[in-house]
């Protein structure tokens, strides 16, 4: 009798909720656009992202959260395509000068910023100058340069030094140096700028803390009117209303995915990955993004020696890593090359006799010789990305099975950060690295990442940027990459995938180095 | 009573003072910075310094604490650097999701709890009683998290009833809103009643042999009204004091479940702040969370003299 009871009480709960269900009705991101032809579309996009973005000012940070969402705000002079080529933007187009030094940038007539003020050249002045300042790639990698106005659609930008990569720096995504008005950055503060005014086919509407961030189509916005590829060509702000909701919870992004309460769900975690795969409802995107590398102490500690690296190279084994990393054979591909697979400028195979090698009885041998003798070996890692925690782990294993005691110390991200650049702290640790455009741009030769400041990597990013063709360019980084493994400085672990999903009536979405909105839609 | 409410008021002063310096404390001595977070993964450690360098980070930490304090007895919370607000806005917009997410939560688990609580007395020894305690100590051992998840199974992913996650505040109306608060109240709330079915059930036992209640029986009164009027008003205190404790828990420790479910409440404030070492938000929370505890308490001691009139706060 009170088994009834207690039944009829669950009833009465499922009856309340289906009520609920029923009278709550379609919310606000069902109502349609005002289109006659079939088919109709949604007019919101409700996107699933990670955590929140620290800040929307490209030029302040290298967050992808960040880039993908103020992308659809700002624009550049020139951008990237489909093969990674600098393409015109918000310039129609360059000329450089005879010596190399100085570029001239005609720009595009007749843009308007979102608060409906034209685009000068004394916008495009304040922008890039102010990149250059803060943005920590525009200062290691152009320093010294200025961009000054010819007349109000003209500026120039003059170098310090002639390299054959200006353009390609100045369109890249990473520290993404996007023309706002002349007004805001007056008004930027070391935090950043306090509004978000771009030229792109959305502008800002709301960022409610911690909740979503809502972009909305700019009416005014002035098209290119080319073929879309990548970042570039035609961007129509196909659906009005894009939504950013911070989702952090991986299961409840999945859920929302599934049941179409997010059209998007940005940073498929790899156990969901198969499960999504068989959902039909659901359409998966992977692609390359990444390499994951292990950065050695050179400058102090147990593998300050050459031939202690090169013992920790041989012990590794890069399957196991990867596959303990990220679960899947199809999300990963084993290269020794740091830069993206799919890039065929920079993807080069120098020093392969030095990775992978799963040799533990050279490691032992090479240990011996350099006068082991037991040492710790401080492997720094955080829990907080797992696939380098997971990774470090199975590095730990490897090492002890190779006659290495290794310990593993574990902090949360910003501790780790900290401890990163307390050369005492560490003898080895893990990350996973986006790709960059250029190999300049990567973390494995920053001399303030982990380190490796010797004059040979200065020489060689020289040769590499002076070089008067791509050929000569290519090869000049095939050689700094047989340094660094000869170095043993760091090593390429192997490259993984990232891995996306929308709901199945998501069109004309595209997944390139960062999620691309600006014209996707998604069927009623 | 004003004068026992003003003590426990001034009370409060020493405490507030302890906390602040404790969670001032904690939160400096942490490594990382807002500065490195800000930035990003690939910041220069010169970068990071600079940057918290103009936002006074690395001023001996006294004159932080009391600039800090200085501010907050003039009412300013500070400004979170992340959300470019106040902290006091952060938490007036954050406090109400979370508020609207305990009360529901501590209404479902009242009205589970305290009917089986004394039907489980009521019938000690019996079946019912002894598969109630089995379910009751299952509903402490299930994480609130896990419950949320085959909550979100079964109603949202599977059934399609509810929606999976996210938040509607009351100004889009109350179904709306209770249609996205149902779920998350209803694994908070499994979980709480769990506790205070067990909490009621040995309070009833302890009144329930009584000889006042052998009279109340004896006289020929109902079942119900020896129950319900005799019994459970003087087994009240324990119970009220864990519904307090619980109401405090819901109020400041909803973490995970509003993580899960992605209600912007006060949770999920402090752990992302925690996670971007916002110092001022951390802080503001923890101050205010303070707060929300000893008033909390206060209202359950006062409450006390309103069930038990042995109870006499103004003679302590």
């Amino acid at each position: 009798m009170r088994n009834w009871r207690s039944i009829r009480i669950l009833a009465g709960v499922l009856g309340i909720a289906m009520i609920l269900s029923a009278c709550g009705g379609k919310d606000e991101s069902s109502s349609t656009m005002d289109v006659a032809a079939a088919p109709t579309y949604k007019d919101t996009l409700n996107i699933a992202i990670t955590a929140q973005p620290p800040t929307l000012d490209g030029a302040l940070t290298s967050s992808e959260v960040s880039l993908t969402i103020s992308g659809n705000l700002f624009e550049q002079l020139y951008t990237m395509n489909m093969d990674y080529e600098p393409t015109p933007e918000l310039a129609e187009s360059y000329t450089v000068s005879d010596d190399g030094l100085v570029y001239t940038f005609n720009l595009r007539q007749g843009v308007k910023f979102h608060n409906g003020k034209l685009m000068t050249a004394d916008d495009v002045v304040s922008s890039m100058n102010r990149w250059l300042e803060v943005s920590s790639r525009g200062k290691s990698l152009l320093g010294g340069s200025v961009f000054e106005k010819v007349d109000d659609f003209t500026v120039t930008m003059t170098v310090p030094e002639p390299t054959s990569d200006v353009l390609t720096i100045i369109s890249t995504r990473t520290f993404f140096p996007v023309i706002m008005p002349k007004e805001v950055i007056e008004a930027a503060t070391p935090e950043g700028v306090q509004e978000y005014i771009g030229t792109g086919p959305y502008k800002f509407q709301e960022w409610k803390q911690d909740q979503y961030i809502h972009l909305v189509k700019y009416d005014d916005y002035t098209m290119i009117d080319s073929k879309p590829s990548a970042y570039s060509g035609r961007k129509e702000a196909a659906t009005p209303n894009l939504y950013f909701y911070v989702v952090s919870d991986h299961s409840t992004r999945i859920a929302g995915v599934k049941t179409g309460e997010y059209d998007v769900c940005e940073s498929v975690p790899l156990e969901n990955y198969e499960d999504l795969m068989n959902d039909q409802n659901v359409t998966l995107y992977s692609q390359p993004s990444g390499s994951m590398n292990a950065f050695l102490n050179i400058k102090e500690g147990v593998l300050s020696d050459v031939k202690m690296r090169q013992a920790i190279l041989a012990a590794l084994n890069m399957d196991e890593i990867m596959l303990a990393s990220f679960s899947d054979k199809e999300l990963f591909t084993l290269a020794p090359g740091y830069m993206n697979v799919n890039q065929p400028q920079w993807a080069v195979n120098s020093g392969a006799e030095y990775y992978n090698q799963k040799n533990p009885d050279k490691a032992k041998k090479l240990a011996s010789e350099a006068g082991y003798t037991g040492e710790t070996i401080k492997l720094l890692t955080t829990p907080d990305y797992q696939e380098m925690y997971t990774a470090t782990l199975v590095v730990q294993e490897q090492l002890r099975q190779a006659g290495f005691t290794a310990e593993v110390l574990s902090l949360d991200f910003p501790s780790f950060m900290k401890a990163r650049v307390d050369f005492s702290q560490w003898d080895l640790f893990i990350t996973s690295n986006g790709y960059q455009i250029i190999p300049p741009m990567h973390l494995v030769l920053n001399p303030t990442w982990a380190g490796f400041d010797v004059p040979e990597v200065a020489t060689a990013v020289a040769a590499m940027r002076g070089a008067a063709d791509n050929e000569t360019a290519r090869k000049a980084w095939s050689d700094l990459q047989q340094f660094m493994y000869e170095f043993g400085s760091s090593t390429a672990i192997g490259h993984y995938n990232d891995a996306m999903a929308t709901s199945s009536n998501v069109s004309n979405f595209v997944f390139f180095d960062l999620p691309i909105y600006w014209n996707a839609v998604v069927s009623e | 009573m004003i004068v026992y409410i003003s003590k426990r008021l001034l009370s409060l002063i020493p405490v507030l003072f302890v906390v602040s310096i404790v969670i001032f404390l904690i939160v400096h001595i942490t490594p990382g910075s807002p500065a490195a977070t800000l930035l990003g993964m690939e910041a220069t450690p010169e970068e990071i310094e600079i940057l918290n360098d103009q936002m006074g980070f690395n001023r001996p930490i006294h004159i932080q604490y009391f600039s800090w304090v200085s501010n907050v007895l003039k009412g300013d919370l500070g400004d979170s650097i992340f959300m470019k607000q106040p902290v006091s806005v952060a938490i007036k917009e954050h406090f109400p999701p979370t508020l609207s997410l305990a009360i529901l939560a501590q209404i479902i688990a009242v009205f589970i709890a305290i009917p089986f609580g004394i039907l489980a007395a009521h019938k000690r020894g019996t079946v019912f009683d002894s598969t109630l305690m089995i379910l009751a100590l299952l509903g402490m051992a299930i994480p609130g998290f896990l419950l949320g998840l085959f909550l979100m199974l079964i109603f949202s992913v599977q059934l399609g009833w509810l929606p999976v996650a996210g938040y509607r505040s009351l100004d889009m109306g109350i179904w709306t809103h209770l249609r996205y608060m149902i779920l998350p109240a209803l694994s908070l709330g499994m979980v709480q009643a769990a506790l205070i079915t067990r909490m009621t059930r040995s309070s009833m036992l302890d009144v329930l042999y009584n000889n006042f209640i052998k009279t109340a029986r004896a006289k020929g009164l109902k079942e119900q009204i020896v129950l319900l009027k005799h019994a459970l008003k003087n087994a009240g205190l324990p119970i009220l004091t864990v519904l307090g404790q619980s109401f405090g828990t819901l109020v400041t420790g909803a973490v995970v479940v509003e993580s899960l479910f992605n209600i912007p409440g006060m949770g999920q404030l402090v752990l992302n702040s925690i996670t971007r070492r916002d110092i001022a938000v951390i802080q503001g929370v923890v101050l205010f969370i303070t707060l929300i505890y000893v008033a909390v308490n206060l209202i359950v001691d006062l409450m006390y003299g309103l069930i038990d009139p042995r109870v006499r706060l103004d003679r302590k």
